[in-house]
C-alpha cells in the first residue's frame, strides 16, 4: 500500500476552498480506492503544518473549535532524508515516509509553484502541474503573454503593479481609456476562485474595482468585457498526451460566475452533482463545431504552458462573432472539477488514481535526466585562469 | 484482546440483545455468533436494534443482573478483608460479563415456554378460521423465489379476484396465524408462503393452512447448514406436493432439482413453457421483461417491470393460474403489467448521479445469483459493478458455490467486482482468477465501506448491483 500525503490549507485567500477540494473528492476517492495510506497535511492560515489521520474527515474542519484542537497537537516537520517524510519530533518521535504527494492548495504558495518547488527539492512525485506551468498560470497576465506568443487569442488588456499604479495612475487610466472599452473586468492577477474580481461599467466603478483588486494583490489586470458573452471552461488531464473532459458552461446567475456560485451555493440537478451543478450547463450547448474548437484551443494552451497532471482552461466566447478567447488557466481546479470528469466517464476514483499515475510517470521521466556532471573546475580555482 | 475488553464496553448488553433479535431469537444461531465475535462494542453495522417489548425486557433483565453483581461487589468490598475483597470483586466483574450471554439465552427460552400455550391457542383459532374460509388457498414453498412468486400472484390475480397474502416474511405458524386474524372472510384467493427451516416444517404448515394448490419455486443451498444435505431440503420442500397429492402443483422446471422430482401430474413452468403453453420472444433489460404466452388460439402479451429472464417462468405460472381461476386475457396482461420489482430483490433505482442501482440485497441464493449474473450479462453498453459479501449458510458447499459465482462473473465479463472481505469471498476471487477475469477487482473490509466508496467509483450510465446483505450475526 502506498503512502500518500494530501497537502491543503495554506496562506491563501482560497484556504477553505482548498480544504474542501482536499476532501471532496481527493481524500474520499483515495480512501475509496483502498490503495493508499492517506496522510492529510494541513497548513494553517499562519503557515503552521499539522498532520493527523483525524483530519481525513472533513467534519474535523467543520468543528467551531478545530483551530484550538490543532494548537494542542504537535506540528509536523518535513524531512528530505532518503525521500520525503513527515516527522513528529519529540521524545517519542515518529515519522511517515511519503511515496507520493497530492497537493490540494489553491492560490498563493500552493498553486503558484511554491509547493511544487519544495516537492521537487524533496525528490518526491507529486500530482498536478509542475513548478513552471503553475507559476505561469498563477499570473493571469503572464498566461496571456505566453499564449499570445503562440497566436492563441486573448481579450485586449492593460496591467500594472501597485507601485506603478501609485506612481502613474493617470497614465494607466489614459491607456485603459484608449485601448479598452467598457464594461471592463478588473482582476487581481494571482488569485483564483474569482476572488476580488469586479465588473466596471464606468470610470467611477473602475476606480473602486482597482482598489478592491489591489486589496488582494499587488498586480492588477484590466481587460475588456466580451459582449454577448458565453463563458466556458474545459478540464484537461495528461502529461505528454493530454485528454479533455467536457466543455462546461457556467450559467450567469449573478453578474458573473463568482466565488459564491462556484463554492457556496450547494448542489442542484443541472450539470451533475456537488459544486457548480446548478450553475452550469454540462456539456455546454455551444454546438459541435465550437466545442471542437474549444477543445483544440484548450489542448494548445495546456501544451504551451507545459501543464501536466491536470489543469482547467477558461474561455470567453463572443456569441455574435463566435470569436473564442482564452481567459485563464487554473492548475488545480476546485474539487478537481470531478462532476465534469464524471460526465466525461471518469469516476472520482479513476480520476485520483490516474493523476497519481501521471505524477509517478513524470517523476520517473525526470529521474532519468542527467542533471549533474563531473567537473574539475573546483580544483582549478586559484590557478592561472578559470574557464567559465 | 478486543474480545475480552469489549465485554466491558457500555454497548455490550445492547449488542447481546441486538444479536438475539437479529438471530430471530434462535438460540443456536445467537450462540454461534457469540463464539465467533471479536468485538462486542460494534456489532450493529448494517441494521440497528428495534426496541420491541421483548428487546426492552431483555435489556432491563440484563441490567438488573449487572446491578445485582455490582451490589454484591460493593458488599464484598465492605465485608471481606484485603485481598479477598479484591478477588471477589474481580471475579464478579468477570463472571457477570461471561454469564450474561447465557443468562439472556435462558430468559429467551423461559419466555418461549411461557409463550408457547398462548401461541398454540392462536394457531388453533387461525386453523379453524382457515378451514371454514371458502377462498382458494395457494401455498408456495421453495428455497428461493417464494416472495417473488407471492407478489406476482397477488398482483396478477388482483385484476379479477379479491386476494390476500401475508405481508413481509410471515411464513411461520405464528406469523401466518397473526395474518389470518386480519382476514375479512370475503377473500377469493389467499396466498401463503411456507417457510422451511427444519425437516417437517412444510408439512406442518400444510396441515395448518390446508392449501388448494401449490407452487414449488426451486431447491438450492439456502439453509443448507440447517438441513445438512440438499436431499433433505428437497424432501422438506416437496412435503407440499406430498400433502396436495392429486391436487394442482406447479413446479419450477428451470430448477434442476425440482424438475427431477416433479411427476407427470405436476404442472412444470419454465422460461420456455408452462404446462401446455409455450413462451416465445422472451426479452429483458433495465426497462423490464417481456414475452408472449401461446396456447392454441390464446395469446398473452406479457410486459412486466420485473428484471431478468428468471422471472419469465414465475410470470408464466401466474398467468396459467390466473386463467385457471377465470381471469380474462386482458386482465392477465394488465396484471402482469402491474408487476414490478420487490423491495431489495433486483429492485432498480436511478440515483441522482445517473447511476442505476440494482438492489438485490435480499437475494442470498446461488440460483438467484446465477439468474442475476445472467441478467447483467445481457446489459450491454453499461459499465457494470457487482458488489457482494458472498452468501451465508452454504455449509460444506461454500467453496464450490463461491468459486462458481467468480467463474460466472468472469464469463459475463463484468467490468468491476467489489468484494467485502470475509470467510467466503476469497473463493469468489479464486473463481474469477481461474476463469481469467479481465475486469477490476476491489476489496473492502466491510459492506458500509464498500457502499460509501461506490459513489466515487461510478459515473452516469453505470449499473451497480448490490448482491446479498451479510447479516450482522454472520460477521
Amino acid at each position: 500500500m502506498k503512502t500518500i500525503a494530501v497537502i491543503f490549507g495554506g496562506k491563501s485567500a482560497e484556504h477553505d476552498v482548498s480544504t474542501i477540494t482536499a476532501h471532496i473528492p481527493i481524500i474520499e476517492s483515495l480512501a475509496a480506492s483502498g490503495q493508499f495510506d492517506i496522510w492529510p497535511v494541513y497548513i494553517t492560515k499562519a503557515g503552521k503544518w499539522y498532520a493527523d489521520k483525524a483530519m481525513n474527515d472533513l467534519s474535523f474542519f467543520m468543528q467551531s473549535d478545530y483551530e484550538e484542537k490543532l494548537v494542542k497537537q504537535k506540528q509536523v516537520q518535513l524531512s528530505f532524508e532518503n525521500g520525503f517524510s513527515l516527522v513528529w519530533p519529540g521524545v517519542f518521535s515518529k515519522s511517515a515516509k511519503i511515496d507520493v504527494v497530492f497537493p490540494s492548495m489553491h492560490g498563493t504558495y500552493g498553486e503558484d509553484g511554491s509547493l511544487m518547488g519544495l516537492l521537487r527539492m524533496a525528490g518526491v512525485p507529486f500530482v498536478g502541474c509542475d513548478i513552471f506551468a503553475s507559476a505561469t498560470a498563477m499570473d493571469k497576465v503572464l498566461t496571456k503573454q505566453v499564449v499570445s506568443a503562440e497566436s492563441i487569442p486573448v481579450v485586449p488588456y492593460v496591467w500594472f503593479t501597485r507601485a506603478q499604479w501609485e506612481k502613474k495612475a493617470d497614465e494607466f487610466r489614459k491607456r485603459i481609456k484608449e485601448e479598452l472599452k467598457f464594461p471592463l473586468f478588473i482582476k487581481p492577477v494571482h488569485l483564483g476562485s474569482s476572488i476580488g474580481i469586479t465588473k466596471a461599467k464606468n470610470e467611477a466603478e473602475l476606480e473602486n474595482a482597482i482598489e478592491v483588486a489591489l486589496h488582494y494583490d499587488d498586480k492588477v489586470l484590466v481587460e475588456n468585457g466580451v459582449l454577448n458573452l458565453i463563458e466556458v471552461t474545459l478540464p484537461i488531464w495528461g502529461n505528454d498526451d493530454p485528454t479533455p473532459a467536457c466543455v462546461e458552461r457556467p450559467l450567469n446567475k449573478t453578474e458573473f460566475f463568482d466565488f459564491n456560485d462556484k463554492y457556496l451555493s450547494g448542489g442542484g440537478k443541472k450539470g451533475g452533482s456537488g459544486v457548480n451543478s446548478r450553475y452550469s450547463e454540462l456539456p455546454a450547448e455551444i454546438g459541435e463545431k465550437m466545442t471542437k474548437q474549444v477543445k483544440e484551443m484548450g489542448l494548445a494552451v495546456y501544451r504551451t504552458l507545459g501543464c501536466g497532471g491536470m489543469a482547467r482552461v477558461d474561455f470567453l466566447i463572443d456569441d455574435t462573432t463566435k470569436q473564442i478567447y482564452v481567459n485563464e488557466v487554473n492548475t488545480l481546479p476546485g474539487s478537481l472539477y470531478h462532476h465534469n470528469w464524471r460526465k466525461a466517464g471518469v469516476s472520482n476514483v479513476e480520476l485520483v488514481l490516474g493523476l497519481v499515475k501521471l505524477a509517478e510517470e513524470r517523476f520517473a521521466a525526470q529521474q532519468s535526466l542527467q542533471l549533474t556532471f563531473k567537473s574539475d573546475i573546483l580544483q582549478k580555482v586559484g590557478g592561472p585562469k578559470v574557464q567559465k | 484482546m478486543k474480545r475480552f475488553f469489549s465485554r466491558f464496553s457500555r454497548r455490550y448488553i445492547r449488542s447481546l440483545v441486538y444479536m438475539l433479535q437479529a438471530s430471530e431469537y434462535h438460540i443456536q444461531d445467537y450462540l454461534n455468533w457469540y463464539s465467533r465475535a471479536q468485538d462486542f462494542s460494534a456489532v450493529e453495522k448494517r441494521k440497528h436494534i428495534q426496541w420491541s417489548v421483548k428487546a426492552r425486557t431483555l435489556n432491563v433483565l440484563a441490567w438488573m443482573l449487572v446491578g445485582f453483581a455490582l451490589a454484591a461487589a460493593v458488599l464484598a468490598a465492605a465485608v471481606l478483608p484485603f485481598p479477598y475483597d479484591l478477588f471477589v470483586v474481580f471475579s464478579l466483574a468477570l463472571g457477570i460479563t461471561y454469564a450474561l450471554p447465557y443468562a439472556l439465552s435462558g430468559f429467551v427460552m423461559l419466555g418461549g415456554v411461557i409463550q408457547k400455550p398462548l401461541e398454540q391457542r392462536l394457531i388453533r383459532r387461525a386453523k379453524e378460521t382457515l378451514r371454514r374460509h371458502p377462498a382458494v388457498k395457494i401455498a408456495i414453498a421453495g428455497s428461493y423465489g417464494k416472495t417473488s412468486m407471492r407478489e406476482i400472484l397477488k398482483t396478477v390475480l388482483a385484476e379479477g379476484k379479491k386476494v390476500a397474502a401475508p405481508p413481509g416474511s410471515y411464513n411461520t405458524p405464528l406469523g401466518i396465524a397473526s395474518f389470518v386474524k386480519t382476514l375479512t372472510g370475503d377473500e377469493e384467493v389467499i396466498i401463503f408462503e411456507l417457510g422451511e427451516y427444519y425437516p417437517g416444517d412444510v408439512r406442518m404448515l400444510c396441515e395448518f393452512v390446508e392449501p388448494s394448490m401449490g407452487v414449488i419455486t426451486g431447491i438450492n443451498e439456502a439453509h443448507l447448514e440447517k438441513f445438512g444435505t440438499l436431499e433433505r431440503t428437497a424432501d422438506t420442500i416437496f412435503e407440499l406436493a406430498d400433502h396436495l397429492s392429486h391436487r394442482t402443483v406447479y413446479v419450477n422446471a428451470d430448477n434442476a432439482i425440482a424438475d427431477a422430482r416433479a411427476t407427470a401430474g405436476h404442472i412444470r413452468f419454465s422460461l420456455g413453457a408452462v404446462g401446455e403453453w409455450r413462451v416465445r420472444n422472451a426479452k429483458t433489460g433495465l426497462e423490464g421483461t417481456s414475452f408472449t404466452l401461446q396456447h392454441g388460439t390464446i395469446e398473452i402479451n406479457a410486459h412486466s417491470k420485473l428484471l431478468g429472464l428468471h422471472m419469465v417462468g414465475l410470470l408464466a405460472a401466474a398467468a396459467h393460474i390466473a386463467q385457471g381461476l377465470g381471469l380474462t386475457v386482458n386482465q392477465i396482461e394488465k396484471g402482469i403489467a402491474n408487476t414490478e420489482a420487490f423491495a431489495h430483490r433486483l429492485e432498480p433505482k436511478i440515483l441522482s448521479e445517473g447511476v442505476t442501482l440494482l438492489d438485490d440485497s435480499y437475494n442470498g441464493s446461488p440460483d438467484g445469483v446465477r439468474a442475476v449474473i445472467a441478467f447483467l450479462a445481457h446489459l450491454k453498453g453499461h459499465r457494470r459493478f457487482y458488489v457482494t459479501p458472498g452468501l451465508v449458510e452454504m455449509g460444506e458447499r461454500k467453496e464450490g458455490v463461491h468459486r462458481e459465482i467468480g467463474k460466472e462473473l468472469a464469463e459475463a465479463e463484468i467490468e468491476n467486482v467489489i468484494l467485502v472481505r470475509d470467510s467466503v469471498t476469497p473463493y469468489i476471487a479464486e473463481g474469477l482468477k481461474n476463469a481469467g477475469f479481465k475486469g477490476t477487482l476491489v476489496w473492502f473490509e466491510d459492506g458500509p465501506r464498500a457502499f460509501a466508496a461506490l459513489p466515487h467509483m461510478t459515473v452516469p450510465g453505470d449499473v451497480v448491483l448490490i448482491q446479498n446483505d451479510w447479516p450482522d450475526q454472520y460477521s
